[in-house]
């Protein structure tokens, strides 16, 4: 079930997999009942400061902390959203993303996500933009977009952007 | 004026009696018998049930989405993308290469829609009835039919000066000396809100739910939401029943009994893909493998330009001016040709469209308001290298849609990118970056040029949308090129119709709900005088 998923997200997949030297079995879902696992969490964490740059409030640490976790569990609510076969490719990916060949073979991270600084976070993620294979634009754009989408879906992050809210019905 | 000055047409007709069920509304007995089934409640099925209950036959409507109605429409796309759109908004072509915006709920994409309303031009339907044999398909027998549509909601010119989003358009076409022009809309009193595709919060808008719906609900008719019709079942070659189940939010199976539907006749009006994955769910006879083959999507290029002041591209009715200059350039089954239009500006659908992240993103956000934005919506499907995409079922039986975007797409796209930037410096933007990961804000036309001319037009790396999806259940005049007949029914099953815009051949080359209008109108009024004896009209 799981490799037919991850075969799903490009035939780079299988290939990648195998430089990965990863075992499927060892993978851990990124996303379940809905949900990221801490696993997932770790990877959305470090691809939000990266991402977010620049529009996450980088003080007082604690302003940064509660805006990065309120940003995590809005990414539960967009997660919980995606139709199905969407969600588990998204765990998948994630799963994928938590090992470290997964994330060394898929972003060129050395270091794990928890560690890693926003920098070499944003060069992985530049690296997967450009990169010329499916797979790698795919999880750029799948991680980038997600994070866009849940971020910027809270009116709090909308002075940044000059944007009143709703139009009022008077 | 507050909220509860507004009126809830959907409220009030609950409280009248009408015959609503599934989701919130309560369980559905586990077997309807009726004279038709409408599957889909969008621009296909609203205008169907309209005629048909006119007609006094006995229909029910099944809709995968939920009802909701003005009270619920509170302008934010937090809550409108989840509830209103196939996906969560997020579905995508197989490559996820495209991004396709489509409705999913009670009036389909004509709840969500940005009530761009333009009669399906003459260069397509000629194309359609020298390829396609649709010889009845002309301007003038159309004509009549797209008339009665345009009064029945209220289609006419919008007499509001555009917003500066749409106004740039006009003067920058103007200063390149191209043709540009007013777009018609779908309105009765709206308020220039411009909250259009988040769900019309005042019901000006007017889309099926507030219009067709009502009146059949209102004469009987039921409608069964948050069910999604799993397969026709096919019996002696004739569709004996619908099997139906609930679904989740998310578009999951929910728990609950499956619901079976007898209906003398059906008619699938789910949206291109959708549908032609319910034929193919049900293994509908396809002796030629046409099936969910040919379907479009207007394949979307952004490009986005920054002023010195001003442009709030959210506020006011979202799209009033257009530009077929572009279209018109060349024959229709020459070099891909493209619609300009000015699409409304939304925080989280822009920052995750546009290209780019961290503080170069941060940057880009700040000049939100100032960020003017243009599309070009290529009209597919009239060359032999632009065949569109192919509708195939995952294991679950939820429809992918494949998708190449072929180079003489890709040829198309790079022109349309240079068009908008061209046409956005003429109308003094300072800066322009065509939606694409590897171009950058360029400062003057002739670097945008240069730049943009050295692109590699690549899918993913070029970003492309789609609000249009048509096609993969063609109609055409004889059962080698069409699933369905070109008066609607199924070239194989006689007792099965399509009322959508997957029955379209080509793509339409503009926005396509009043095509859908105006051709159902046709087909559902001939179909009720079949059925009943009935001569029928739209209210």
């Amino acid at each position: 079930m799981q490799r037919r998923t991850l075969l799903r997200l490009g035939l780079g997949g299988a290939a990648l997999l195998t430089l990965a030297g990863g075992g499927l079995a060892l993978l851990r879902p990124g996303v379940r009942d809905g949900r990221l696992t801490a696993s997932g969490r770790a990877v959305f964490a470090a691809v939000a400061r990266a991402v977010l740059d620049g529009a996450l409030p980088a003080a007082p640490p604690d302003a940064h902390a509660s805006a990065l976790e309120a940003h995590l569990q809005r990414l539960d609510g967009t997660l919980g959203g995606l139709a199905p076969h969407a969600r588990s490719e998204v765990s998948q990916l994630v799963a994928l993303l938590s090992a470290a060949p997964g994330r060394m073979a898929l972003c060129g991270l050395d270091d794990d996500w928890a560690v890693a600084d926003v920098s070499a976070v944003q060069a992985a993620l530049q690296a997967m933009r450009t990169s010329s294979l499916d797979l790698r634009q795919q999880a750029y754009h799948a991680l980038r977009d997600l994070t866009n989408a849940a971020y910027f879906a809270d009116p709090q992050t909308w002075p940044l952007l000059g944007y009143p809210g709703q139009r009022p019905l008077s | 004026m507050s909220m509860g000055a507004v009126s809830d047409p959907i409220e009030a007709g609950l409280s009248r009696g009408w015959r609503v069920m599934g989701g919130a509304h309560g369980s559905t007995p586990g077997e309807l018998v009726c004279d038709v089934a409408i599957v889909g409640t969008g621009a296909g099925g609203g205008i169907t049930a309209e005629l048909l209950t006119a007609a006094g036959l006995s229909v029910v409507m099944v809709e995968e989405g939920p009802l909701k109605s003005s009270r619920d429409f509170r302008q934010l796309e937090s809550e409108a993308y989840p509830s209103l759109y196939q996906e969560s908004a997020s579905r995508q072509t197989a490559d996820k290469a495209i991004t396709i915006l489509q409705g999913r709920c009670v009036g389909g994409s004509t709840t969500v829609n940005w009530t761009s309303s333009f009669r399906t031009p003459s260069t397509t339907l000629a194309h359609w009835q020298a390829h396609y044999g649709l010889s009845e398909f002309t301007d003038e027998a159309l004509s009549p039919w797209f008339a009665a549509a345009e009064r029945r909601l209220n289609i006419g010119p919008w007499l509001a000066p555009p917003n500066e989003n749409n106004d740039l358009l006009r003067r920058g076409a103007l200063k390149l000396g191209i043709s540009s022009a007013a777009i018609l809309r779908n309105v009765k009193g709206c308020w220039n809100l411009g909250s259009c595709g988040l769900g019309c919060p005042t019901n000006a808008k007017q889309s099926m739910l507030v219009t067709t719906l009502p009146t059949a609900l209102d004469r009987g008719a039921t409608l069964l939401v948050e069910t999604r019709v799993e397969r026709l079942v096919l019996e002696h070659g004739r569709i004996g029943s619908l099997r139906c189940v609930p679904v989740n939010p998310d578009g999951s199976v929910a728990s609950g009994a499956p619901i079976s539907i007898v209906a003398g006749h059906v008619v699938v009006a789910g949206g291109a893909i959708n549908s032609a994955a319910l034929l193919l769910r049900s293994q509908t006879p396809d002796p030629n493998g046409i099936l969910g083959r040919r379907t479009f999507l207007h394949p979307v290029l952004i490009s986005a330009a920054r002023f010195d002041h001003a442009v709030e591209g959210w506020a006011g009715a979202p799209q009033t001016i257009y530009s077929d200059h572009f279209l018109d350039a060349a024959p229709v089954d020459g070099p891909m040709g493209y619609k300009l239009e000015a699409p409304p500006l939304y925080p989280l659908i822009f920052a995750s469209t546009l290209p780019g992240f961290g503080r170069e993103q941060a940057e880009a956000l700040r000049d939100f308001s100032r960020t003017h934005a243009l599309l070009a919506l290529l009209r597919d499907g009239f060359h032999e290298e632009s065949p569109g995409g192919h509708v195939k079922l995952r294991g679950d039986g939820s429809p992918e849609l494949h998708y190449a975007l072929t180079p003489f797409v890709m040829e198309g796209a790079r022109r349309a990118l240079l068009s908008m930037a061209e046409l956005q410096f003429a109308a003094g933007a300072t800066s322009v970056v065509p939606v694409h990961e590897l171009a950058q804000a360029y400062g003057s036309w002739k670097e945008a040029r240069e730049a943009i001319a050295r692109l590699p037009m690549r899918p993913l790396a070029t970003r492309v949308v789609s609000a249009h999806v048509m096609g993969g259940c063609p109609m055409a005049g004889d059962e080698r090129r069409g699933v369905v007949r070109p008066d609607g029914v199924h070239w194989q099953v006689p007792n099965l119709s399509l009322h959508d815009g997957s029955i379209f051949p080509t793509s339409i080359g503009a926005n396509p709900q009043l095509s859908i209008y105006g051709i159902v109108n046709r087909l559902a009024t001939g179909l009720a005088k079949r059925l009943s004896g009935r001569d029928v009209r739209l209210g």
